[in-house]
């Protein structure tokens, strides 16, 4: 069965990517807007996107938009914002349904396309600033939001075990940023930071239903303003990831938990960009990627030590993190083992059948993500991101042609770099 | 072979029940690089005290049939099943929920020998005092998982100010304490109950051509014996109307308090089944959104009054024997949330929805669930949990159409009661 592609139209300097399937019954719209990953402005991306879905110059209130938007039959909208690498971005979705499978509806595919752009680029204005008090009732729900990442003590573990890890790197802020900074934000400061985003930064448009290019294109190049296609953009530079470990670093926290986190950090020095960023893919999936990789069948299975370990890898700055949830008292034993399969990966002991269970597994859940709209996005935007454009043919080509070596020859360059262990509150007995 | 074509959606079901009384479906998704599929049985964790007629009655630990679930994995063979579905190129899961027990697969390739492997490790138990113990440390870190996540323990914790009897107020996994008395014979007890084919339900949807899919299917299915179907009695207690309740107050680790709040059913309003339960069910989801969605005026004056923040939801379970609404989450007021919310529901009640609220919330949910028709995995797992209870996951659309502005206020006046309120709510320490 051939895969989706995605035909890229240029309007003026922004990119927009149409793929036509008739296989969904909604219409899917996505734009990105790439910024830098850097302490100045971590907070006020992050800002951004809520405020704009709080309204626009047509529906100037939060229930008026949210029920124009529910006339167009529930489009489902939402602006956010994740990290790749050390870039930061701002994404905005909508999720249109297709009259095609409704009774008397009428055609949603242009009313929507106009509100998503006007979310983005005619927000509501009051005297050259965001209306304040859009922007103040988010700067309390992003602290809270900032402030609870406590409460989920695996995100918690996870994000404390990167921030050490990358210590004075871009890459350690965290994507919803800095609480300290959000009070001296305001609707003026964030609104002339928005104008200078949408002017400067590079913008990728998405569009993915039963929809025909021409017609899509001609919305957009209507309803996205003609200004903002003419600015001229410049793109987000990639983080270098080559990075020498001189010592592993230990890190303890303690808070009142149940159950210890362990959450180990390693340098691979291989990104997305990389000949060998397959190799690093099945690296991952022999380790810790799947339930039949070594650290699942180690830790969980031969020895009961925990629910869940497991691995992953950030592509675009060369990271690879494991994180198991662990009796406290068992923490220690559970490194011995993770560093033993790190070792036996590095010696090159690898199975036929881990190596072929690998393929099969890496290469099903890359097919898989076709059949999601936002997935097939995201797979697109990635490669888009790492300026290197791959398709999914010649990476499941590259994965079939892996060789043990070439496992072995990337479990070389991985090197431990953080330990981070959550555990309960010191002389407490749990 | 029975073919159900729903010409709107443009989708065509296929059904067929074999002799030893396995119910199949198959929904072919022309386009659709992968195929889902769910073998089901309808059996929970509040199936804890039951009878296979003309045997005895059992009454067995709680946990036990998410201990099971786990413990299926384990073959004869002495290797994980998951080594099998890996080398196939599957992606292997289960789950279990208060009713139901599910094994599932994912793939793009190898799907018919998925498929066997997928039929032949649940139809195929083996269970050793060995095998039983090593999983008790497993689950015992996956308890402790639940127990640290203060969403969780709020969910739990209104379910308990719920319900003063009824099995649903037991965790899913059950404690330390009670998997500790879980013994192989235990689980073979329970397995030769609800798993029958006759108590269960295969759903398969994704790149599959539904004749030959069916026919592997009855080949497998034919050469394996199994006892004639039985009866099974469920045994649950009584249960009043009153909420067990009114306001549970937990103290955890957490910056953030949470407070959680709903309605519980009364016993007379969690036996419908057919298109009367589905009609139930869309209707309260649609006091929900009118009263609680982000295109509601309450929601917006809570969330710019500081009041609430963007993790606040809501949500209606029904199943036979329980049902309740649920909405809340994180908040620095609890008690200015929770006097707002008494402010505002009785006010609702009495002025009721109007025709345009209404007209947009009918739409928004028809998109919705056509939205939801892009997923497979909501596709199988919704389609089985609704089959259970007689319900028809195709009609929700043409009954969304069909509703009334009357329909929903007429609920509104039923589930909205001030007695069958009550309040869980999640303190720092």
């Amino acid at each position: 069965m051939s895969f989706a592609t995605f035909q890229t139209v240029s309007l003026g300097n922004i990119r927009l990517h149409l793929c036509p399937s008739d296989k969904f019954k909604t219409t899917t719209l996505s734009a990105f807007i790439t910024n830098p990953l850097q302490a100045e402005t971590v907070t006020k991306n992050a800002l951004l996107p809520n405020v704009l879905v709080r309204g626009t110059n047509t529906y100037q209130t939060t229930v008026a938009l949210r029920q124009k938007l529910n006339e167009l039959y529930g489009a489902g909208s939402f602006g956010d914002v994740f990290k790749r690498g050390e870039r930061q971005v701002i994404q905005f979705g909508m999720d249109l349904a297709n009259e095609t499978y409704l009774q008397n509806a009428p055609s949603l595919l242009e009313e929507g396309i106009q509100l998503f752009c006007e979310i983005i680029l005619d927000p509501f204005v009051e005297n050259n600033q965001f209306y304040t008090s859009f922007v103040e009732a988010e700067k309390k729900n992003l602290k809270q939001k900032i402030d609870s990442l406590q409460d989920d003590k695996i995100r918690y573990a996870a994000e404390r075990c990167v921030q050490t890890m990358c210590e004075g790197e871009p890459y350690s802020l965290f994507n919803y940023g800095n609480a300290n900074d959000i009070q001296a934000i305001d609707a003026k400061s964030l609104y002339s930071y928005y104008r200078e985003v949408l002017e400067k930064a590079p913008i990728d448009l998405y569009c993915v239903g039963d929809v025909e290019v021409e017609e899509v294109t001609n919305l957009f190049a209507k309803y996205f303003d003609s200004k903002m296609q003419n600015a001229v953009r410049e793109e987000v530079p990639f983080a270098a990831v080559s990075h020498k470990v001189d010592k592993v670093k230990m890190v303890v926290d303690r808070l009142d938990v149940n159950q210890g986190k362990l959450n180990m950090g390693c340098r691979t020095q291989i990104s997305i960009r990389d000949e060998k960023y397959p190799a690093l893919m099945m690296y991952n999936g022999i380790l810790g990627g799947f339930a039949h990789s070594k650290l699942f069948m180690n830790v969980r299975e031969k020895e009961s030590l925990a629910y869940y370990c497991s691995s992953g890898i950030e592509s675009h700055k060369g990271l690879l993190f494991i994180q198991s949830g662990i009796e406290e008292q068992n923490l220690d034993r559970a490194v011995d083992i993770i560093k033993q399969q790190l070792t036996a990966m590095r010696n090159g002991e690898i199975s036929d059948q881990e190596l072929e269970q690998t393929k099969a597994t890496l290469s099903n859940q890359l097919r898989e993500g076709q059949d999601r709209a936002f997935e097939l996005i995201g797979f697109h935007f990635q490669s888009v991101l790492s300026g290197k454009p791959r398709s999914l043919e010649d990476l499941l080509q590259k994965i079939n042609a892996i060789t043990k070596e070439d496992v072995q020859e990337v479990a070389q360059l991985v090197e431990l770099d953080t330990i981070y262990s959550l555990r309960g509150q010191e002389g407490e007995k749990q | 072979m029975k073919k159900i074509d729903h010409s709107q959606l443009k989708e065509t079901l296929y059904y067929e029940q074999l002799p030893n009384g396995l119910e199949i479906y198959l929904l072919p998704k022309p386009g659709f690089q992968k195929t889902y599929a769910t073998f089901t049985t309808k059996y929970g964790s509040i199936d804890n005290t039951f009878q296979r007629e003309g045997e005895q009655k059992h009454q067995v630990p709680d946990g036990i049939a998410h201990f099971l679930e786990h413990k299926m994995f384990e073959q004869e063979s002495g290797e994980d099943v998951f080594q099998q579905f890996a080398r196939q190129g599957a992606a292997a899961n289960a789950f279990t929920s208060f009713t139901r027990t599910a094994y599932l697969f994912s793939c793009t390739e190898n799907t018919n020998e998925n498929l066997v492997t997928l039929l032949d490790f649940v139809q195929a138990p083996y269970f050793t005092d060995q095998n039983v113990e090593k999983e008790k440390g497993i689950i015992g870190q996956e308890i402790k998982m639940y127990d640290d996540n203060p969403d969780w323990r709020s969910y739990f914790g209104l379910i308990e100010a719920f319900y003063q009897n009824h099995p649903v107020k037991i965790d899913i996994a059950g404690t330390v304490e009670s998997i500790s008395k879980i013994t192989k014979e235990t689980l073979y007890d329970c397995y030769h109950t609800f798993y029958h084919p006759s108590n269960m339900l295969l759903f398969i949807v994704g790149g599959i051509e539904a004749e030959k899919t069916l026919q592997l299917i009855r080949d497998n299915q034919s050469t394996k014996k199994f006892d004639p179907p039985a009866k099974i009695n469920r045994f649950y207690p009584d249960e009043s109307n009153a909420v067990a309740e009114p306001k549970k107050i937990m103290k955890l680790s957490v910056q953030t308090p949470k407070c959680l709040m709903g309605y519980k059913e009364k016993s007379s309003e969690v036996s419908r089944i057919g298109t009367e339960r589905l009609k139930q069910e869309l209707t309260t989801q649609i006091c929900l959104d009118v009263m609680f969605s982000t295109s509601s005026d309450f929601y917006q004056s809570l969330y710019d009054d500081g009041i609430i923040d963007d993790t606040f939801g809501f949500d209606y379970s029904l199943e036979p024997g329980y049902g309740f609404t649920m909405f809340g989450g994180d908040t620095h007021q609890p008690e200015e949330l929770i006097k707002r919310i008494q402010e505002e529901i009785p006010r609702r009640v009495s002025t009721g929805v109007t025709q345009e609220e209404f007209d947009r919330i009918q739409k928004k949910r028809i998109g919705a669930s056509l939205r939801s028709l892009n997923s497979l995995e909501w596709i199988a797992n919704q389609f089985t949990s609704y089959r259970f209870q007689e319900t028809d996951l195709f009609d929700i659309i043409p009954t969304l159409e069909k509703l009334t502005l009357e329909d929903v206020n007429q609920r509104l006046k039923t589930h909205f009661q001030a007695d069958q309120f009550a309040v869980s709510l999640v303190m720092p320490k």
